[in-house]
């Protein structure tokens, strides 16, 4: 990771934290579906911030430590319904920590 | 149609138990008067793998940062303690939730989930009005084996509410009790508002929601966002 990174190179690793969570999910063979459509939702969410305005702007140190601690704490479930609960969980504390809204949600609405 | 206590079986008396414990009530109390930011403090930790407080800190920046901004308010606009001791006290509360074995944490957190729809209901419905662990019978209709987690008792205006900690919570059988129960409401002429609570992201919800077969057109989502809904008159979520 860059030392100086942009808000958007962090949130590029958080798309790929919640890849590793939902290749963990999806070891649940009936949440498949489930496990994957969280994914790709909350991915876009995060890759529309990423790609805004926002995106570039240098990040903050707090914002750093606190994203890089959020994809650690993912990093260390190892149990596949755990992941499950923190393909939601996760995006919702990234976002948190970088200011952004949590929404919209997936019909367009304001979230 | 009539509401009934659950039967006392051997679920319930363990449950019970669960639901008694000084814990839910303390981290309900908390949440109900939480921001947004802090229920999904709350949520990261009661789901968390690390139960140590100051990393916690340090990835909600905006809760507990030199110049804390997302808690900065009471959801309910009450006066009472500070943003950061606000936060710090869920913080607390929910790591003692952590602390516990895997499947006790998950018992509790849905007490939790269920005491705090009782408390937001409470300020705008009578205490009295609102039960716990109930069954709705219909004349007819075989009783439901699952009680419903929450209900407002009051004539002209019932309420249903089945409490989820996640989305993935959602499932058929909640769905099809909760319309089969406004149904049968409607079949005998009494108005019965169904609705499920889950203590997760709207977007998750919809996308748990929408993958279903079972009817939940009449059912209202009240999702994290929309907790605070509950307190307020009309119908709660979305």
């Amino acid at each position: 990771m860059d030392a100086n990174p942009t808000l958007g190179m962090l949130l590029e690793a958080a798309i790929a934290a919640e890849d590793a969570l939902a290749d963990l999910g999806e070891s649940i063979d009936a949440e498949w579906s489930y496990v994957n459509d969280l994914r790709q939702a909350w991915s876009d969410r995060l890759d529309e911030v990423a790609s805004g305005p926002q995106g570039a702007q240098p990040a903050g140190p707090a914002v750093v430590a606190a994203i890089g601690l959020a994809i650690d704490e993912v990093g260390r479930i190892a149990d596949p319904h755990r992941a499950i609960d923190w393909l939601s969980t996760f995006p919702q504390v990234v976002l948190l920590a970088a200011g952004a809204a949590i929404g919209p949600t997936s019909d367009g609405r304001a979230g | 149609m009539r509401f009934q206590d659950a039967a006392r079986d051997g679920r319930a008396v363990v449950y019970a138990a669960i639901q008694g414990d000084p814990l839910v009530a303390r981290a309900a109390e908390l949440l109900s008067q939480a921001s947004q930011a802090e229920r999904i403090l709350a949520r990261a930790v009661m789901n968390g793998e690390s139960t140590e407080a100051d990393r916690w800190r340090r990835m909600f920046p905006t809760l507990f940062g030199p110049a804390p901004v997302a808690g900065e308010a009471s959801a309910a606009g009450e006066p009472g303690c500070s943003a950061l001791e606000r936060s710090e006290a869920i913080l607390t509360a929910s790591l003692a939730v952590a602390e516990r074995g895997e499947q006790v944490r998950s018992q509790v957190r849905g007490a939790i989930v269920e005491e705090l729809t009782a408390r937001l209901l409470a300020r705008r419905s009578p205490a009295a009005a609102i039960r716990r662990e109930r069954r709705i019978l219909f004349d007819g209709v075989p009783a439901e084996i699952h009680p419903y987690d929450v209900t407002v008792e009051v004539s002209g205006s019932f309420e249903a509410f089945d409490c989820k900690w996640g989305a993935r919570g959602i499932n058929a059988d909640v769905l099809y009790q909760l319309d089969d129960a406004r149904t049968h409401a409607f079949d005998e002429e009494e108005p019965l508002r169904v609705a499920i609570v889950v203590f997760d992201a709207e977007r998750s919800c919809r996308i748990r929601l929408e993958a279903q077969t079972a009817p939940y057109a009449q059912t209202r989502l009240v999702a994290l966002e929309q907790l605070d809904s509950l307190a307020r008159p009309g119908p709660a979520g979305q």
